[in-house]
C-alpha cells in the first residue's frame, strides 16, 4: 500500500506551512494566524491518527527521502520513520498542539495581547520541530530538530520579551540545555564515527551495529565495547537530561513559566520536554545494550521524582507548582526507562502529556479567571464559581497524584512495579524505586495542596470574589483533556489484567509489535531480551507484588492527599510551610541549585575563560599581529625595490639573472 | 564538416583576422587622417577582436587542433612546423581574443578627447596580433617574432598619453627593460641554437642528446630563455617595469598588458618548456628547470603580493597583483614532472583565462575611475557605490575572484591549482612549499583586495561628489567582465576540460 505513508511529511510540514502563513499574513488575518495553525495542527492530527490506524493495519516504515551529504564512509539523510512508538507520539504531539492553539484563541486573542502573529508563527514551528524530531529516523536528523525545539522553546518563552525576567528566563532554558545539547552533539559525532550510521532501525541501524560489536568482543579507542556504548549511551543522555529538565539540568524548567501559559502547557506537555524522554525510548534498543547506562537512567529518574517533588511542596505560585510536577514526572519516566519499563515509561509519557496539558490549560483558565493573578493564596473559593474550569483541574490533580482510577495511576503504578521486581535483585534499582515511592507522597500532598488553595476555601482577593468569564475554546480542550485524563489508563491496565488473566494491556502490545508485521528491532519483548534485566517478585508471587505494589503507591498518595486536605481544605487556610522552619529556606531556595550553577559560571568558568581569553589575547593575537607587522614590514621593503629608477632594475634583473645561473649551474653540475 | 576541407593556412584565421582589421584601421587613417569619428574606429577595432574570438571558440568546438585520433580535426602544422595551431594555441588565442575585445569596447569613452584614435586602436590590434601569433608559435624564430609584434606597439601604447609625464616615463620604462630583457631573450635562443643546432621546437628536442657536452651552454641558453618568458609574463626578477608601465599607461592598456601580454608570455613559456625541452632529458643533462620555475613561482607571488599589500594608489596595487598572479600561473609549470602534470597545467591556462576577465574587469573600473576623475588613490575610491553601484558590484565581483573566494571564477582556478600542485607533490616535494606559498599569498591578497571593497562600500567619500556619468562602453566591458567571471563557474566543468585536454595534449 501506498497511500497513508506518503503523506507522512506532510504531518511535519503542515504546521510549518502555518508558521510561513501566520509570520508573513499573520497581521492581517481574522484571529492574527491562529486558524492557520489550528487548521494546520487539526490536519496534522488527523494525518497522525491515519498513521496510526496504519500502523495498528500492520505496517510500518522506514523510508530514507533524501540524502543531503553523502561521503564515503557515512552519508547523512532525512527519513522518515513511522513504527508503533512514533504514531502514538505524533497523535499525542499533535493533539495537544491542536488543543493549544484553540485554547489560545481565549488565552492570547480574548486578553487583547500584542505580537499574535509572531506568537502563533512561533507555535507552528514549535510543532513542526517537534513531528519533525518524532518523526526523524536517523539520529542527526533527530538532532538538528531537537536543536530547533531548543530554539522555538526559547522563542516562546521570552515571548513576552519586554518584560525584565521573559527574556532571562528565556536565556536560560536556552543555554542549560544547550549544555545538554553540547554532551548529545558529542554523542551524535561519536556514534556516527563509530559505527558510520545514524539510523535509528533497519538492519543497518546503529543499534545493530553495536550489537554485533559487543557480541563480536571488539574494542574502541582502548573500551571495550560495552563500555564504549555506554560512554556514548550516556553523552546522548546529555542531551536527555537538559531537555527533558532532569537533575542537575532542571533549572531552566521553572524559569521558562515566564513564558505564556499556553506555551507551558506545551513545552512540558508534548514537545520540549517530552523530547528527551522521547529520544530515550526511541533509542531503547541502544541503552537496552548497556545495564550501567540503564542504572543511571534510573537513578537520575527516581532521584529528580522525589528532588523536584519537595521542591514543589512550598511554592506558591500556581505554575511553579506544576513545573515542579513536570520535573518530578518525567522522573518517572526515566526511572520508569531506566528499570527496562520500556511500556510503563511510554505509557507514563502518554498519560503525563495527557494530564499536564490539562493542567496547565487549567491554569490558564484560572489565571484568566483570577485577571492574570498566579499567586494561589489570593485565590480560592473559585470551584462553585468556575466548576467546568474545576471539575477537569481536579481530574487532572487526580492523575497527577496517581489516585486511582484515574490515568496517572495506572503508568505511575506500571513504573513502580517495574522498578520494585528489579530492586529487589539489584539494590541500586531499590534505592532509585525506595525515592519514587517517597516522592509518590509529595505529589499527593502539593497536587491537593494547589487543588485546595485556588478552588476551595474562601475567595482571598476581589479578583477571586469577581472572577473573570472563560468562553468555550476555553473549556472545550479542558474536557477534551479531562475526559483522556481520566479514561487514558484503560489502554493498558496491567495489574487488573495481570491479576484476571485478562489480555487488555493493549499499549504493550502495540508497542511489542503485535499488530504490526515484520517489526524486528524495535519491540518491547526483544528490548527486554537485550536488557536481560533479572526480576524476583515478592513471596514469590507476581500478583501478590503486584497489590504491594500498588497498595503502596495509592496509600502514599491518597496520605499525601489526606494531609493536604487537612492542613489547607479549610476556608482560611494558613501558610503551614512556616512551621518547617529552615527546611522551607532550603526548599523554597531550590536547595540553592541556582546559587550553586552561578556559582560552577562564575566561580570556575569564568576565571578558565579568562584565561582562554588572556592566551588568545596575548599569544593568538600575538601571532596573528605578529604576521601582518611582518608582512606589512615586508610589503614596505618590497617596495623599497622599486627605486624608480631605470637603471637599478638593469642591475637587479642582470643580478637576479646571474643568481640564477649560479644556483642552478651549481646544484646542475655545469661547472665541472 | 567545413573546417576539415580548408586550406591549412585558414587555421591561421584568428590572428589573421586581427592583423586585417589594423590594416583596416590603418587604410581608414591614412584616408582620413586625424580622424576622431570614435563610433567607427571603436567599432572595427571590436568588430575585428569579437570575429577572431569568435573564429577561435567556433575552431576549438570544432575540434580544430584536436588530434585526428581523438575525434577531432586534427592539429595544423604551418610552414614546416614554425607556427602549430592545437587546442593551446587556440585556448589562448580565446584569451587574448577576450581581452582585446573587452578593452577595444572599453577604450571607446576612455579616449573620448584624444587625438590619436586609429593609432591606438592598430596598436591595440597589432599587439593583439603578435599575442595571437606567440600562442601558435612552435619555434623560437617566430616566436621571438611575434613576441616582438607584441612588444613594440605596446612601448608606443604605453606612452600614448603624451602630454602626460607619467605616460612618457612609463612607456620610456617599459621600452628600456624590453630591451634588455629581448637582448637576453634572443642571446638565449643563439645559445640554445649553438647547442643543439636547431631553432623548431620539435628539432630542439631531437638534438637534445647532441648537447651532451655543452650541457652549461644549454642551460644558460635556456635560462635566457626563461628571462625572455619573465620579462614578458612579469615575473620576479624581470618584473619591474610593470608596475611602472601600468601605472603610467592609460587603464585599458594596463589591462590589455596585465591580461592578454601576460598570457601570451605563458602560452610561449608552456610551449617551449614542454616541447623543445622534456623534463626527463633535461634533468640528465642537470637542467632541471622546473626547480627554476618553483623558485620563481614562490619568489614572484611572494613579491607581487607582499608588494601590493601597502600600496596607496589602486593601479599600482592591481599592477603588483598582477605580478602575484604570475607566481600563481608559474606553478603550471613548476608542477610538471617527468610523467604528468596536465592537470596542473590545464589549472594554469585556466587561470589565465579567468584572470583575462577578473583582471580586466579590474583595470577596466580604474580606467572607469580615471575617466569620471574621481583620484588615485584608495582614499579617492570612497563611497563610490553611493553613485556607481553597478559598477561597484561588479568590482567587489573581481576583488573576491582575484582573492580566490568562492563561488567566482578565481577560487576554482586557484583551486585546481592547489590540488595540482598537491598531486605533484608526490612526486617533487618541493611542490608543497609552492602549495604553502599559495595560500598564504592568496590570505594576504584578501587584506588588500578588500580594503578595495571596504573603499567602495563602507566607507564614506572624503569630498563630495557630483553624481557620475554611466559611459556606455566602459559599462558594457566591465559588466559583462563580470558576469563572466561569476558564469564561468557553472562552465567551469567545459572550460576545465578544454584546459586540461589542451595541456595534455602537448605535454609528451
Amino acid at each position: 500500500m501506498v497511500g497513508a505513508f506518503e503523506f507522512a511529511p506532510a504531518i511535519a510540514l503542515l504546521p510549518l506551512a502555518a508558521f510561513v502563513v501566520a509570520l508573513v499574513f499573520g497581521n492581517g488575518m481574522p484571529k492574527k494566524g491562529a486558524y492557520a495553525g489550528i487548521l494546520a495542527t487539526a490536519g496534522s492530527l488527523l494525518l497522525s491518527l491515519w498513521m496510526l490506524a496504519t500502523v495498528a493495519g500492520g505496517e510500518v516504515y522506514n523510508e530514507p527521502l533524501y540524502d543531503w551529504a553523502i561521503g564515503d564512509e557515512i552519508t547523512f539523510h532525512f527519513g522518515i520513520l513511522i513504527d508503533p512508538l512514533s504514531a502514538l507520539m505524533l497523535v499525542i504531539v499533535s493533539l495537544v498542539a491542536l488543543l493549544v492553539h484553540i485554547f489560545s484563541l481565549g488565552y492570547m486573542n480574548a486578553e487583547g495581547e500584542t505580537g499574535l502573529p509572531r506568537y502563533y508563527a512561533e507555535l507552528g514551528l514549535f510543532t513542526f520541530s517537534m513531528l519533525a524530531f518524532v518523526l526523524a529516523d536517523n539520529l542527526l536528523m533527530a538532532f538538528m530538530f531537537f536543536e530547533l525545539v531548543g530554539l522555538c522553546s526559547y522563542l516562546l518563552i521570552g515571548f513576552w520579551f519586554r518584560t525584565r525576567s521573559a527574556p532571562s528566563a528565556a536565556k536560560k532554558a536556552f543555554l542549560v540545555t544547550r549544555f545538554g545539547d553540547y554532551f548529545f552533539l558529542i554523542g551524535v559525532v561519536a556514534i556516527g564515527a563509530t559505527f558510520g550510521t545514524l539510523t535509528f532501525a533497519g538492519d543497518a541501524s546503529f543499534v545493530n551495529e553495536a550489537q554485533s560489536a559487543i557480541d563480536a568482543g571488539e574494542t574502541f579507542h582502548g573500551f571495550g565495547a560495552e563500555t564504549w556504548v555506554t560512554i556514548l549511551g550516556l553523552l546522548v543522555l546529555g542531551g536527555v537530561i537538559g531537555k527533558s529538565a532532569q537533575f542537575p539540568l532542571h533549572t531552566w524548567l521553572p524559569d521558562a513559566m515566564e513564558g505564556p501559559t499556553t506555551v507551558s502547557a506545551l513545552i512540558h506537555a508534548a514537545t520540549m520536554v517530552a523530547a528527551g524522554v522521547y529520544l530515550v525510548a526511541r533509542m531503547f534498543g541502544f541503552y537496552a545494550l548497556s545495564p550501567t547506562a540503564l542504572a543511571i537512567i534510573a537513578f537520575v529518574g527516581g532521584f529528580t521524582a522525589l528532588f523536584a517533588a519537595t521542591m514543589g511542596v512550598v511554592k506558591d505560585d500556581i505554575k511553579q507548582v506544576l513545573a515542579y510536577s513536570t520535573i518530578s514526572q518525567y522522573g518517572y519516566m526515566m526511572l520508569g526507562l531506566g528499570v527496562g519499563g520500556y511500556v510503563a515509561g511510554v505509557f507514563h509519557l502518554m498519560n503525563h502529556a495527557f494530564f499536564k496539558a490539562l493542567l496547565f490549560l487549567g491554569a490558564g483558565a484560572v489565571i484568566i479567571l483570577m485577571h492574570h493573578e498566579q499567586d494561589m493564596w489570593k485565590m480560592g473559593g473559585l470551584k462553585d464559581k468556575a466548576p467546568v474550569t474545576y471539575y477537569t483541574f481536579l481530574a487532572g490533580a487526580l492523575a497527577l497524584a496517581g489516585i486511582v482510577p484515574f490515568s496517572g495511576f495506572w503508568s505511575k503504578d506500571e513504573i513502580l512495579y517495574d522498578a520494585i521486581i528489579l530492586g529487589l535483585e539489584e539494590p541500586i534499582f531499590l534505592v532509585a524505586y525506595s525515592m519514587g515511592l517517597l516522592a509518590v507522597f509529595f505529589t499527593g500532598f502539593y497536587t491537593f495542596r494547589m487543588v485546595f488553595l485556588t478552588f476551595h476555601g474562601k475567595p482571598r482577593s476581589e479578583a477571586a470574589r469577581d472572577p473573570h468569564p472563560v468562553g468555550m475554546n476555553v473549556k472545550i480542550p479542558l474536557i477534551v483533556l479531562g475526559v483522556l485524563a481520566l479514561l487514558a489508563g484503560v489502554v493498558n491496565l496491567a495489574p487488573v489484567g495481570k491479576i484476571a488473566g485478562m489480555d487488555i494491556m493493549f499499549l504493550e502490545y502495540w508497542l511489542d509489535g503485535q499488530y504490526t508485521e515484520g517489526m524486528t528491532g524495535l519491540t518491547y519483548s526483544e528490548y527486554s531480551d537485550t536488557a536481560g534485566l533479572d526480576t524476583t517478585y515478592i513471596a514469590g508471587s507476581q500478583t501478590i507484588t503486584l497489590l504491594i505494589a500498588g497498595a503502596l503507591a495509592l496509600g502514599l498518595a491518597l496520605a499525601g492527599a489526606i494531609v493536604a486536605h487537612v492542613l489547607y481544605n479549610v476556608p482560611e487556610p494558613v501558610p503551614h510551610t512556616e512551621n518547617l522552619g529552615a527546611a522551607r529556606e532550603v526548599l523554597r531556595s531550590n536547595y540553592y541549585q541556582d546559587e550553586v550553577q552561578v556559582w560552577i559560571a562564575q566561580g570556575l568558568a569564568m576565571p578558565t575563560a579568562r584565561m582562554a581569553d588572556r592566551f588568545d589575547q596575548s599569544v593568538i593575537d600575538g601571532v596573528v599581529n605578529g604576521v601582518s607587522s611582518v608582512s606589512l614590514f615586508g610589503s614596505g621593503g618590497m617596495k623599497r625595490l622599486q627605486t624608480g629608477v631605470v637603471t637599478n632594475y638593469a642591475a637587479l634583473i642582470v643580478l637576479g639573472f646571474i643568481a640564477l645561473v649560479v644556483g642552478l649551474g651549481v646544484y646542475g653540475g655545469w661547472f665541472v | 564538416m567545413a573546417v576539415l576541407e580548408m586550406p591549412e593556412l585558414t587555421a591561421l584565421a584568428p590572428p589573421m583576422i586581427l592583423a586585417l582589421t589594423a590594416l583596416v584601421l590603418f587604410t581608414y587613417d591614412s584616408i582620413n587622417p586625424r580622424s576622431t569619428n570614435r563610433p567607427v574606429i571603436a567599432g572595427v577595432a571590436a568588430v575585428g577582436s569579437l570575429a577572431s574570438l569568435a573564429v577561435a571558440v567556433w575552431f576549438i568546438l570544432a575540434g580544430v587542433g584536436t588530434p585526428v585520433a581523438e575525434g577531432g580535426n586534427g592539429v595544423f602544422d604551418l610552414f614546416e612546423g614554425q607556427l602549430i595551431v592545437d587546442q593551446m594555441a587556440l585556448f589562448f588565442m580565446i584569451i587574448v581574443g577576450v581581452v582585446t575585445a573587452l578593452v577595444s569596447i572599453a577604450s571607446y569613452d576612455y579616449l573620448r578627447d584624444h587625438a590619436y584614435q586609429a593609432e591606438y586602436y592598430s596598436l591595440v590590434l597589432l599587439a593583439a596580433t603578435g599575442m595571437s601569433t606567440m600562442a601558435a608559435s612552435n619555434s623560437l624564430v617566430t616566436i621571438f617574432i611575434s613576441l616582438e609584434l607584441a612588444s613594440l606597439p605596446s612601448f608606443a601604447l604605453v606612452a600614448i598619453l603624451k602630454s602626460n609625464r607619467g605616460s612618457v616615463e612609463a612607456g620610456l620604462k617599459y621600452f628600456l627593460i624590453g630591451a634588455l630583457s629581448s637582448a637576453i631573450f634572443v642571446y638565449g635562443i643563439s645559445l640554445v641554437y649553438g647547442a643543439t643546432g636547431h631553432m623548431q621546437l620539435d628539432a630542439i628536442a631531437d638534438n637534445l642528446g647532441a648537447a651532451e657536452e655543452m650541457n652549461g651552454l644549454l642551460g644558460i641558453g635556456v635560462l635566457m630563455l626563461i628571462g625572455g618568458f619573465a620579462y614578458k609574463t612579469a615575473s620576479v626578477p624581470f618584473h619591474f617595469w610593470a608596475p611602472e608601465a601600468y601605472e603610467g599607461a592609460p587603464a585599458p592598456i594596463a589591462a590589455f598588458l596585465s591580461s592578454a601580454s601576460k598570457a601570451a608570455g605563458f602560452v610561449i613559456a608552456f610551449r617551449v618548456f614542454t616541447t623543445a625541452f622534456p623534463l626527463d632529458v633535461m634533468q640528465t643533462l642537470g637542467i632541471d628547470w622546473s626547480l627554476v620555475f618553483i623558485v620563481l613561482a614562490i619568489v614572484t607571488m611572494t613579491v607581487g603580493n607582499f608588494a601590493a599589500a601597502t600600496q596607496n594608489n589602486v593601479k599600482r596595487m592591481l599592477a603588483y597583483s598582477s605580478v602575484g598572479h604570475a607566481g600563481y600561473a608559474l606553478i603550471g609549470l613548476a608542477g610538471l614532472t617527468v610523467d604528468g602534470g596536465e592537470l596542473v597545467l590545464g589549472a594554469a591556462m585556466m587561470h589565465l583565462l579567468v584572470y583575462g576577465f577578473m583582471n580586466t574587469g579590474a583595470f577596466l573600473f580604474v580606467a572607469l575611475a580615471e575617466y569620471w576623475g574621481v583620484g588615485r588613490t584608495f582614499e579617492d575610491y570612497n563611497g563610490l557605490s553611493k553613485q556607481a553601484p553597478i559598477a561597484c558590484v561588479a568590482l567587489a565581483v573581481f576583488m573576491f575572484s582575484l582573492a580566490g573566494i568562492p563561488p567566482f571564477g578565481g577560487f576554482w582556478s586557484k583551486y585546481f591549482l592547489f590540488t595540482g600542485a598537491l598531486e605533484a607533490a608526490s612526486a617533487n616535494p618541493w611542490l608543497l612549499a609552492v602549495a604553502a606559498a599559495l595560500v598564504i599569498n592568496s590570505a594576504l591578497s584578501l587584506y588588500y583586495y578588500s580594503r578595495l571593497v571596504k573603499a567602495v562600500w563602507i566607507e564614506d567619500p572624503v569630498l563630495e561628489r557630483e553624481s557620475l556619468s554611466q559611459p556606455t562602453g566602459l559599462y558594457a566591458a566591465i559588466v559583462v567582465a563580470a558576469v563572466m567571471t561569476v558564469l564561468i563557474l557553472p562552465g567551469f566543468g567545459p572550460v576545465a576540460d578544454a584546459a586540461i585536454g589542451a595541456a595534455g595534449a602537448i605535454i609528451p
